[in-house]
Parts: C-alpha cells; sequence; structure tokens
C-alpha cells in the first residue's frame, strides 16, 4: 500500500507491527502516532491501525501502522494483514527470552505471507526494564546482522527510539520506492521511440497505483 | 461489588447508581464528548446524542422488564424453561395437544428474546435455554469447585496468557479489574484451559468470559456458560490451535454478504479488502469487545435462544447499516475506520437488531452448516499448506 495521492500527502505506507503477546505493539503504536503510552491497554485481538504524517527526505508520507493479536494460533489468519504491507516492524521483548527466541518464526511469517520487498526492523521493546533484561543488545545487534535487519532498543514507555525505528524504515522504503521509479523511467525511456513525445508516467510505473507497490 | 452479590441486587444497584444522565446545554451546543459509565459499569465516551440514546435504552429495558413479568403472570413462573417451548425451536415435533399452546409459547419466547431479556432475568433465562443448566447436571455438583482446586498453581502456556491478559481485559472497569474481578475471571479460564486442552486458551475469551461474569449470578454459571458457548452453541474449532472453525465462519460470512449485501462485497472485493480484517475479532470476542455492553448482551441473548447464526445476522447488519458510506471508501483503512467508528456507537441495541432481523432476512441453521461444510475442506487445505510452506523454510533456515 503505498499510494501516491496528489493532496494531503505524496506517499501512503503500510507498515506491520508484528511479536508476540505482550512485547508493546500497542503502546508503539500508540507512542508513534499520538505520542501516547497506555499502561492499561487492551489486548488487541483483530485489528488496530492508526496513521501519522511526516516529512521523509522531503516528502509527505502518511504511515499507516496496523497491530494485532500476538498469540501463536492468531498467525494463520493474518495473511490479509499483511496485505500492501511495505515496512514491518518486528518486535520482541527485551526482558522476555522466549519473545526473542520466535523472532525467526515472525521471520518464517513475513517471507510466507508478506512482499519480497518488504523493509523490516527488528525492535527490543522495553529498554526502560534494563534491570530485568534477558536479551542483551549484542544479541539482539547479532540476530540482526545475520538476517540482514535493522535494529534498534525500543521503550514505548520512555520514547526512547520510537521515532528512529519508524523514520528508519520509512526512509528505506522511500529510497526503495525512488529507485524503483527510477529504474522503470529508464526502462521505459529505452524501449520508447525517441522523438514521439512518449509521456512517461511515474506513478503508474512505479506501481503507486491503488495495488501497492509490492504487489505482484 | 460485583461477584458477591444476586444478580437482581447488582442491577437495582446499577440503576441507581447511574441515574438517568442530563447532558447540559453547555455540552449540547458544543456537541461536547462525554464519558459516563453505562449500565454495566463501563466507561464510554459519546456526544449528547449517544447519551440520549442510552437514557432511551434504559427505558426500554424497564418496558421489557414490565412485559416479562406480565407474561409470567398469566403464564405462570418460568413458563419459557418448559422443554417444549426451547426444543420447538430446534425443530423437534411434538405430539398432540402440548403442540399448540407450545408452539404459541415458542413463538411469543422467540420474538420476546429478539426484543431483549431483561437484564435481571438473564442469568436465569440463559442458563437454562442455551443448555448450560443441563451440562452442568450431567456432572457431580462439586465439579467446578473440584476443578478450580485440581488446577490451582499448575502452570501451562495456557495459564501464562491467561494471567498476561487479566489486567489487560476491560481495563479500568469498576469490578472486572479488581483483585477480586482478576481472580474470578482467572478461575474461570483457567478452569475451562483443562477442561478442553484442544482450546486451552485463546486470546478473546478473556473478553467472552469476563462479561459472563458481569451477567451470571455465579462464577461456577459463568463458566458453564462459557462452557455451553464453546462446546455447543458456536461452530466447533472456533478456538482452537489453528482457529479452523474460525477461519470457517470467516468464509461463510464471506459468502453471506456476497449474497445480501452484494453491492458492498463487489467494492470490497475491488479494494481487496477481507472482511476477516473486521469480523474476526467480531466471531472470536462475540462482539464483546466491539459492541456497547448492552448491544452485545442482546446479541448474545438470541444468541443463545437460536444459536450462532445470529452472529452472522449481526454482522452483516453492521455492513448493511453502513452501506452508503462503505460504497464511498477508496481505501481499506477508511472501511476499517467506519465499522469500527460504527460499532463503538451502537448504543441503540433495537437499531442494530432490527437490521440484523427485519432486513437480512431469514437464514436457517441448515443453510449455514451446509455452508459450512463446503468451506471446510478448503480452509483444511490452505492450513495444512502453510503449515508445509513454514516447515519447509525451516529447513531453508538451517
Amino acid at each position: 500500500m503505498a499510494h501516491r495521492v496528489d493532496h494531503e500527502y505524496d506517499y501512503l505506507f503500510k507498515i506491520v507491527l508484528i511479536g508476540d503477546s505482550g512485547v508493546g505493539k500497542t503502546n508503539i503504536l500508540s507512542r508513534f502516532t499520538r505520542n501516547e503510552f497506555c499502561l492499561e491497554s487492551k489486548s488487541t485481538i483483530g485489528v488496530e491501525f492508526a496513521t501519522r504524517t511526516l516529512q521523509v527526505e522531503g516528502k509527505t508520507v502518511k504511515a499507516q501502522i496496523w497491530d494485532t493479536a500476538g498469540q501463536e494460533r492468531y498467525r494463520a489468519i493474518t495473511s490479509a494483514y499483511y496485505r500492501g504491507a511495505v515496512g514491518a516492524l518486528m518486535v520482541y521483548d527485551i526482558t522476555k527470552r522466549q519473545t526473542f527466541d520466535n523472532v525467526q518464526r515472525w521471520l518464517r511469517e513475513l517471507r510466507d505471507h508478506a512482499d519480497s520487498n518488504i523493509v523490516i526492523m527488528m525492535a527490543g521493546n522495553k529498554s526502560d526494564l534494563n534491570h530485568l533484561r534477558a536479551v542483551t543488545e549484542e544479541d539482539g545487534q547479532a540476530l540482526a546482522e545475520r538476517e540482514g535487519l535493522s535494529f534498534l532498543e525500543t521503550s514505548a514507555l520512555e520514547a526512547t527510539n520510537i521515532e528512529k525505528a519508524f523514520q528508519t524504515i520509512l526512509t528505506e522504503i522511500y529510497h526503495i520506492i525512488s529507485k524503483k521509479a527510477l529504474a522503470a523511467q529508464e526502462a521505459a525511456a529505452s524501449t520508447a521511440i525517441p522523438g514521439q513525445g512518449t509521456t512517461i508516467n511515474v506513478t503508474d510505473t512505479s506501481g503507486n497505483t491503488k495495488r501497492g507497490c509490492c504487489s505482484t | 461489588m460485583f461477584g458477591t452479590q444476586s444478580k437482581r441486587d447488582l442491577t437495582l444497584e446499577l440503576q441507581a447508581q447511574f441515574p438517568i444522565l442530563r447532558p447540559s446545554i453547555h455540552a449540547r451546543r458544543a456537541n461536547l464528548t462525554v464519558k459516563f459509565q453505562d449500565l454495566y459499569g463501563f466507561t464510554v465516551e459519546g456526544n449528547v446524542d449517544d447519551v440520549n440514546v442510552l437514557n432511551e435504552v434504559r427505558e426500554k429495558v424497564r418496558q421489557q422488564g414490565r412485559v416479562w413479568w406480565a407474561l409470567e403472570a398469566s403464564k405462570g413462573a418460568n413458563w419459557y424453561l418448559q422443554p417444549q417451548v426451547s426444543s420447538l425451536s430446534e425443530g423437534i415435533v411434538l405430539k398432540s395437544s402440548l403442540k399448540l399452546a407450545a408452539l404459541a409459547n415458542s413463538i411469543t419466547l422467540k420474538r420476546l428474546i429478539r426484543k431483549g431479556i431483561p437484564p435481571v432475568l438473564r442469568p436465569k433465562v440463559w442458563f437454562s435455554l442455551s443448555g448450560a443448566a443441563k451440562k452442568k447436571s450431567t456432572v457431580p455438583e462439586s465439579y467446578y469447585n473440584d476443578l478450580t482446586k485440581a488446577v490451582d498453581g499448575k502452570v501451562t502456556p495456557a495459564t501464562r496468557q491467561i494471567d498476561h491478559d487479566l489486567p489487560r481485559t476491560f481495563p479500568g472497569h469498576p469490578w472486572l479489574d479488581t483483585p477480586e474481578g482478576h481472580a474470578a475471571l482467572r478461575r474461570v479460564l483457567v478452569g475451562y484451559s483443562f477442561r478442553d486442552s484442544d482450546v486451552g486458551y485463546c486470546q478473546g475469551l478473556n473478553y467472552v468470559a469476563a462479561l459472563l461474569l458481569l451477567v451470571m449470578k455465579t462464577e461456577e454459571d459463568a463458566f458453564w456458560m462459557l462452557a455451553v458457548l464453546l462446546e455447543n452453541v458456536l461452530v466447533n474449532d472456533c478456538y482452537t490451535n489453528n482457529l479452523s472453525g474460525c477461519h470457517v465462519e470467516q468464509r461463510v460470512f464471506k459468502d453471506l454478504l456476497a449474497k445480501k449485501c452484494p453491492r458492498i462485497a463487489a467494492h470490497l472485493e475491488a479494494l481487496e479488502f477481507d472482511v476477516s480484517l473486521v469480523a474476526t475479532e467480531w466471531f472470536l470476542c462475540l462482539f464483546s469487545k466491539s459492541l456497547p455492553s448492552e448491544t452485545t448482551l442482546r446479541v448474545w441473548d438470541v444468541l443463545f435462544y437460536e444459536g450462532a447464526k445470529v452472529l452472522f445476522h449481526a454482522a452483516l447488519a453492521i455492513f448493511m447499516m453502513k452501506e452508503d458510506e462503505l460504497l464511498l471508501t477508496h481505501q481499506v483503512g477508511d472501511i476499517i475506520n467506519i465499522l469500527q467508528r460504527t460499532t463503538h456507537h451502537l448504543f441503540d441495541p433495537d437499531e442494530l437488531l432490527t437490521v440484523a432481523f427485519d432486513k437480512i432476512g431469514f437464514m436457517t441453521t441448515n443453510t449455514i452448516s451446509k455452508q459450512r461444510k463446503k468451506q471446510e475442506p478448503e480452509v483444511m487445505k490452505e492450513l495444512d499448506e502453510r503449515l508445509r510452506r513454514l516447515n519447509s523454510l525451516r529447513t531453508d533456515d538451517k
């Protein structure tokens, strides 16, 4: 979902939050979109989403962040959840080893459902609970490097790195989109017969249609 | 507060506690959003119109109570509990002279229930008509006590997830979100997770069980209501390991939407919107997380009497009520927004139920069962394929 609309924003990017139940997905969402943190949030069952419009390299980008249930049995009903997503924030809880060990399973889930070009960032959340830490930052970093993901430790409670995490994802998506647009432009230019005034429609060829940039 | 009292006291107390709300003239003018507590103690946010609707609903609940009392006076107490009345609705043919009286009672009852069971009568009527009473009667009296004692202190993946969800189930509710409320909810959910290890605990059941605790007279009765729901009322495997039953319901719902609201269905298809994005929560939480409490309970009134097809009626109605608005959307996000806003503000249960039954029209349990049978093989195949794909990715990792 990366459409380009003329009016309020240049791009709409859909980003999904994934990770085990209780790692703090919902609070990451509310921190980023409303700058709120709620100690008493309800467990998420269906799909929740919120948006925030921000500037990425001079473009107005509307980030649409999706959040859903983390319990394992819910994973099979989420193919619609991933549809059109161009970014994913994969979250674990630094105080719960199990949630970190499950990151591999979430990665498989992404590879199975999401577009192969999806931008993935891994976030070790609850960095404010350093005294309860069960996963070192080095372990997180090492896994991220092995899997080729960006990585940050975050705290939705203290608003640490939340902004940075999304900015990183959105910028990376924007780079991919602009590269694609450029490539498509060049491809269109090389096949077009010169001198006939062919209009190169960047919007269309870059995949910025309603189907989303990465849909196949 | 809620757990130790009889239901009758509770309802009276709640009604005394939350008097008719009179929004100030300033609130009216400014169209302010106000926070208030509803009949079951939930904090609700709404504008002045919502407050007015809620006041009207309260008045209707009172009127409906008078209708039920009058019927008790003329037909005798517990008239609706006679086996003929409830079994007739399941299509069992009766013999001879009983037939006519029972049929009349059954028609009256169906109509009455669609208009709502008064909160004071809900524990008794639900318990009996849903089959929970019968289920409970087949086991020794001490079953629930023995069960909760036997499982006390045991730790399983289910209990860990339950403990995690207790404070996240209707946070801020005056009784549910207290140590007493958490303890009661925990006993019901943990007890059930051991009763049916295929289900264990599925997120979503916390909301269902919490609402059952608020309605039923005792914790034990809430447990049996949960049991009858999962084991008899709803489709099989709704909450088990891969939620296959829920997947089936989503497919059936999609087909029904295409049949009953073809224009909406076509539009959603064009936007690549999958109904499961919103309906999964509806079907797994039985609307308790989406609709205001009295509206949810009115859906449950009918659910316990007429069966799981009622969920389709309600879900279709929500879409149908917003047809015009939905047809104007261009993005998946807008659809979700409209539907979530609509459900959260459906303070008038009759608004929903009128559409659900009068406009959606007749659907038999039989037709829906057939549709489920049709979808099952496809769902199972897809779930198997998914597992196979994930397993093959696993080997790739090594």
